[in-house]
């Protein structure tokens, strides 16, 4: 209201009002953006005093936090406006997110997971403008984020990377029963598994209510049995077909002969604790295990004393089953919100943190945990640096789907996602409901949201 | 902030500064009633009648985040009543509530009795039960979050190091028993307030009364029906009506815990709501499943309202 | 003491009381055995022979230098304490007014009035913030401990009103209107007679309200953004929970930190709060 005229008066004659400003980049925007200006060794002249807030989780790699940390003064610094980024727990972003939407005050930037940019599509500006380029310039983007950050034709994120997720497994364990190669089927992952869990190794694998290990295990595996929430147009519920069934059926043999039981109530930091305690013999998970076992190796140690990290295979996606070989990753996106009074500069950061130098350090930082959102980053020469078990996340991304398949990633998507819907018909299934009430349970749940 | 003793230095000087008048004023029953509750009024009025209305009025509108949405009736509650999810969550909140406030009364009861005597140590020990109660909830449910993993739980541990246990017990993976543990929990954290308060009202209690029923004859349970509980019951019954509205709403324990897990069989209303509310911004369903707490809660606070004024009366 | 025979006292009192020291404290002699853990032994499988969860042999600080040189655990101690403070001093100040009110005078729609006051305790918090944080954006509250300082005041005020009316109900007004006889006001009568003898209520109210701000999550999550701004529960979980690895150990640590400062205070007050009680009200 009064604000833009007080910040005027207030910076006087000496710097650049807000309206000039705005101008100012304006053409300059058209004639080159934000790397004209920094050619021409130039801060961008923002309003004065100008803050901009970016809002994101706190990252499993702590390394990718203090990185963004030292990008924060070197942004302020290039964009000439105080940039801070607030880390808080992932599990409370929508909090913070939904609070803001409503009262319209918050962060200027938001870090949006999944397909949060449908959810939040009303209060999202178009990133069209900084998105395409990146992509252009890089290598186009994976496919996952047409489907998370792409909402009408308009980009509402910019993508910012992938979180993989392969099994983790105990590679001497598996040569002692004669595995050399990663199971590449469901029933051939049972067999061995069958083999581990009598020798006290069973697989872990959490099923409780938490955002990451549960949804990316069992979308998966009802995807690779050809079962699917709804039809390719996303209104017709489809969930009790034969392959979800068998799916089903499957996943409570699996569950009694290869899987540790307490996995119902695991979120997903248990299976990292038990796979360094020696619990289980493999596990869904990203590559946090193998970075943190590597990293405090004179902590984590087998059981012959030697470094964890060592015997640690991490090459292996999850099975496939009779529809194929299937992947759920986290993407991330970054969003600018409409309540912003501060979205030329916020657009600016971002296209300043996708500069190649400055989001390199980020991707080096994050060591294969985070990849990177554009397909150019398979190309870096970190993956000839990571170790072999890491290598495997080089071009994880390409094969990901998002959930609500085979429809859209809708906001109805996202609901049977947040109910824990699929994930909870795996854990009714493991706790010895018949599988056929099961499929009919997620129908009736379902339908109860696509309508 | 005006404390005490402040406010009786301003009090003490009052007929000095403002003679006759306003200390007539002043001894008027209903214009010092109004001054009285004017500081509660106005920060409540400030803070929560508009939420409350906000909540109201989305909880019959097909608001989602970022969209106001419009108005659709009943439409939400029908939703929310026919939903399998909804149903189990009220159903738990149920039993979460009823089972806890039972046993945080009960074991509160005979905690006040127990530290009611004179024993060495009392002080420390009256103060160290408090703990449970003072810890942040966050904090003390990721200690017992820890103490009930699946794996590495030191409950487990030590059953199972003292052979009283041979398998492990699934604290939290088990549908019956997560939501035992997450009553556990609340009982836990909830208790020491009940007993620290009803040892207050102890204190109250006139021995020479106990000592006159006991040479009447009266043996110890008729001593403590006859003449401790009736006096402990008007706040016994203020702290069990919070308790029992703190325990319905309860949030974090449950969120920290489980998320509502495994399949639902933790869900509380208040966290089933959050889940709607905020991870899936239906916002009107969410405001419709807080809200359908609302009469439940209303029905309980009339009856125990309408029963402490009667045993007030009495 | 239990009079009688020594196996009375042995099985009313000592036994009892060791069960129940046993379940309430045990989960603090395991926070206090974590936060000084050194982090090798967490990653030690639960059968291991060398599996010591309920001591350890090599204890370390490590946990607590941890919080006090990458976290600002220290500001957030303050500003929990502060938030806690105020809002707990408020909520007496507005609980014992009401309280008194609704307890002592004769007016107009004092039931509902009191019955409208105890509704807004119902109204469920874990919505509420969304509706909340645009009332606070609008006094331009945000990142500010006002925000919390004013807003938990609402949950607060309407137990402190109604524990505080149920004392006051059980003071004889006898005692009032022998002051009042005396020539003093309704005010002065209130306060120095009234609220002395309600000093029990007060402390019970107030040990509530004080452990429930302190206790507060979603409005401290929600209304403060800077990390020198965050209360004790909201910065430690934003910056000890890394995903899917819990620093158990600073965890612990600041859970421990984080509530025996108050455990000592609270003694204090215990003491006066139990026994302050004792010959006050007869009958």
């Amino acid at each position: 209201m009064k604000k833009p005229d007080e910040e005027e008066t207030r910076m006087g004659k000496k710097s650049v009002g807000r309206r000039t400003f705005l101008k100012a980049t304006g053409a300059a925007l058209t004639a080159g953006g934000l790397a004209g200006i920094l050619e021409a060794r130039r801060a961008p002249a923002f309003a004065q005093g100008a803050k901009l807030h970016v809002l994101r989780w706190v990252d499993f790699i702590p390394e990718a936090d203090a990185e963004l940390k030292r990008q924060a003064p070197l942004a302020s610094k290039a964009l000439g406006a105080e940039v801070t980024i607030e880390f808080i727990n992932v599990n409370d972003l929508q909090a913070r997110t939904t609070a803001a939407i409503e009262s319209k005050a918050g962060a200027d930037i938001i870090q949006l997971l999944w397909n949060w940019p449908h959810l939040y599509a009303s209060a999202l500006v178009d990133v069209s403008d900084v998105a395409e380029p990146i992509g252009k310039a890089q290598g186009g983007y994976y496919d996952i984020f047409n489907s998370t950050a792409k909402v009408g034709g308009k980009w509402l994120g910019v993508p910012h990377g992938v979180i993989g997720n392969t099994v983790a497994y105990r590679r001497s364990w598996h040569e002692e029963i004669g595995v050399k190669e990663f199971p590449k089927t469901w029933d051939e992952w049972r067999q061995v598994g069958k083999k581990l869990k009598a020798k006290g190794r069973p697989i872990g694998q959490a099923l409780g209510h938490s955002f990451g290990d549960p949804p990316t295990f069992c979308y998966p595996l009802l995807w690779s049995f050809g079962g699917a929430e709804t039809d390719p147009s996303g209104k017709k519920v489809a969930i009790n077909s034969k392959g979800t069934i068998e799916s089903l059926k499957f996943f409570q043999a699996f569950w009694k002969d290869a899987c540790d039981e307490g996995g119902l109530a695991w979120d997903d930091t248990n299976n990292n604790r038990a796979f360094h305690a020696g619990e289980i013999s493999a596990t869904l998970n990203g590559a946090s295990i193998y970075v943190v076992a590597k990293r405090q190796q004179d902590k984590i140690k087998d059981d012959k004393g030697q470094p964890l990290y060592l015997d640690i295979e991490h090459g292996a996606p999850l099975p496939g089953g009779p529809a194929g070989r299937f992947a759920l990753y986290v993407p991330f996106q970054h969003g600018v919100m409409k309540y912003s009074k501060n979205q030329k500069l916020a657009k600016e950061f971002l296209k300043w943190h996708h500069q190649k130098a400055n989001y390199e350090k980020w991707f080096e930082a994050n060591g294969a945990y985070s990849v990177g959102a554009t397909k150019a980053w398979e190309d870096h020469p970190m993956w000839g640096k990571v170790d072999k078990p890491l290598r495997v996340y080089q071009a994880a991304a390409r094969q990901a789907r998002m959930f609500g398949y085979a429809g859209p990633a809708t906001a109805k998507a996202t609901e049977v996602y947040t109910k824990y819907i699929i994930v909870d018909m795996y854990a009714k299934a493991a706790q010895g409901m018949k599988a056929e009430d099961v499929a009919k349970w997620a129908e009736g749940e379902l339908r109860k949201i696509y309508g | 902030m005006a404390d005490a003793p402040a406010r009786e230095d301003i009090v003490t000087r009052l007929p000095a500064v403002r003679p006759g008048a306003f200390r007539r004023l002043l001894e008027h029953e209903q214009f010092l009633a109004a001054l009285l509750l004017s500081p509660t009024l106005v920060i409540l009025g400030l803070f929560i009648a508009y939420p409350f209305a906000k909540g109201i009025w989305l909880s019959v509108s097909s608001a989602t985040v970022g969209n106001p949405g419009v108005f659709i009736g009943a439409e939400n509650f029908v939703k929310v009543w026919n939903d399998s999810i909804f149903q189990k969550a009220a159903q738990n909140t149920v039993i979460y509530t009823a089972v806890a406030t039972v046993f945080k009364l009960g074991l509160g009861m005979i905690l006040a009795l127990l530290l009611n005597h004179h024993f060495r140590g009392k002080r420390l020990i009256r103060a160290s039960i408090l703990l449970p109660f003072i810890i942040p909830t966050v904090l003390s449910t990721f200690a017992w979050k820890w103490m009930f993993d699946p794996t590495f739980s030191v409950i487990n541990w030590t059953l199972y190091y003292f052979g009283l246990i041979a398998q492990r017990i699934p604290w939290l993976s088990d549908s019956n028993l997560a939501l035992g543990s997450v009553i556990i929990v609340n009982v836990w954290r909830g208790m020491p307030f009940f007993a620290i308060t009803l040892l207050a009202g102890l204190q109250t209690v006139n021995p020479e009364l106990h000592e006159a029923a006991a040479m009447d004859g009266a043996n110890g349970w008729q001593r403590f029906w006859r003449i401790t509980w009736p006096l402990l019951l008007p706040v016994t019954m203020v702290v069990v009506l919070f308790s029992v509205i703190q325990t319905f709403a309860d949030f974090q324990l449950v969120y920290v815990l489980t998320g509502g897990g495994p399949a639902n069989s933790t869900h509380l209303f208040a966290t089933y709501a959050y889940q709607i509310g905020v991870a899936t911004g239906l916002l009107g369903e969410g405001a419709a499943i807080s809200l359908a707490m609302f009469p439940i809660l209303f029905v309980i606070v009339i009856l125990q309202l309408w029963y402490i004024r009667r045993v007030e009366g009495a | 003491m239990i009079r009688g025979p020594r196996w009375k006292r042995w099985a009313f009192f000592y036994i009892p009381l060791t069960f129940y020291l046993i379940g309430l404290l045990f989960p603090f002699y395991w926070m206090l055995v974590t936060s000084f853990r050194p982090d090798n032994e967490l990653y030690r499988s639960w059968r291991a022979a060398t599996n010591t969860p309920l001591w350890t042999l090599n204890p370390t600080l490590e946990h607590f230098v941890y919080l006090f040189t990458n976290t600002v655990f220290g500001t957030w101690l303050y500003n929990t304490m502060f938030i806690a403070i105020m809002s707990t001093l408020i909520s007496l100040f507005c609980g014992l007014l009401a309280g008194y009110a609704l307890a002592r005078l004769r007016f107009p729609m004092a039931g509902s009035l009191g019955t409208s006051i105890f509704v807004s305790y119902l109204v469920p918090p874990t919505l509420l913030f969304i509706p909340l944080a645009a009332v606070i954006r609008n006094f331009h509250l945000q990142d500010s401990p006002w925000a919390l300082i004013l807003t938990s005041p609402t949950f607060l005020i309407p137990f402190c009103t109604w524990l505080l009316m149920g004392y006051f109900k059980t003071i004889p007004r006898e005692l009032e209107e022998c002051a009042r006889i005396d020539g003093a006001t309704r005010l002065q009568a209130m306060i120095r007679i009234v609220f002395p003898i309600a000093t029990p209520g007060i402390l019970s109210a107030g040990i509530f309200a004080f452990t429930l701000s302190w206790n507060e999550f979603i409005y401290a999550l929600v209304f403060l953004s800077s990390p020198q701004q965050k209360t004790v529960p909201v910065g430690v979980v934003s910056e000890l929970i890394r995903g899917d690895v819990y620093f158990w150990g600073p965890l612990m640590a600041g859970a421990l930190l984080g509530s025996v400062p108050v455990a000592l205070i609270y003694s204090f007050f215990v003491e006066h709060y139990v026994t302050g009680l004792t010959g006050a009200v007869k009958g």
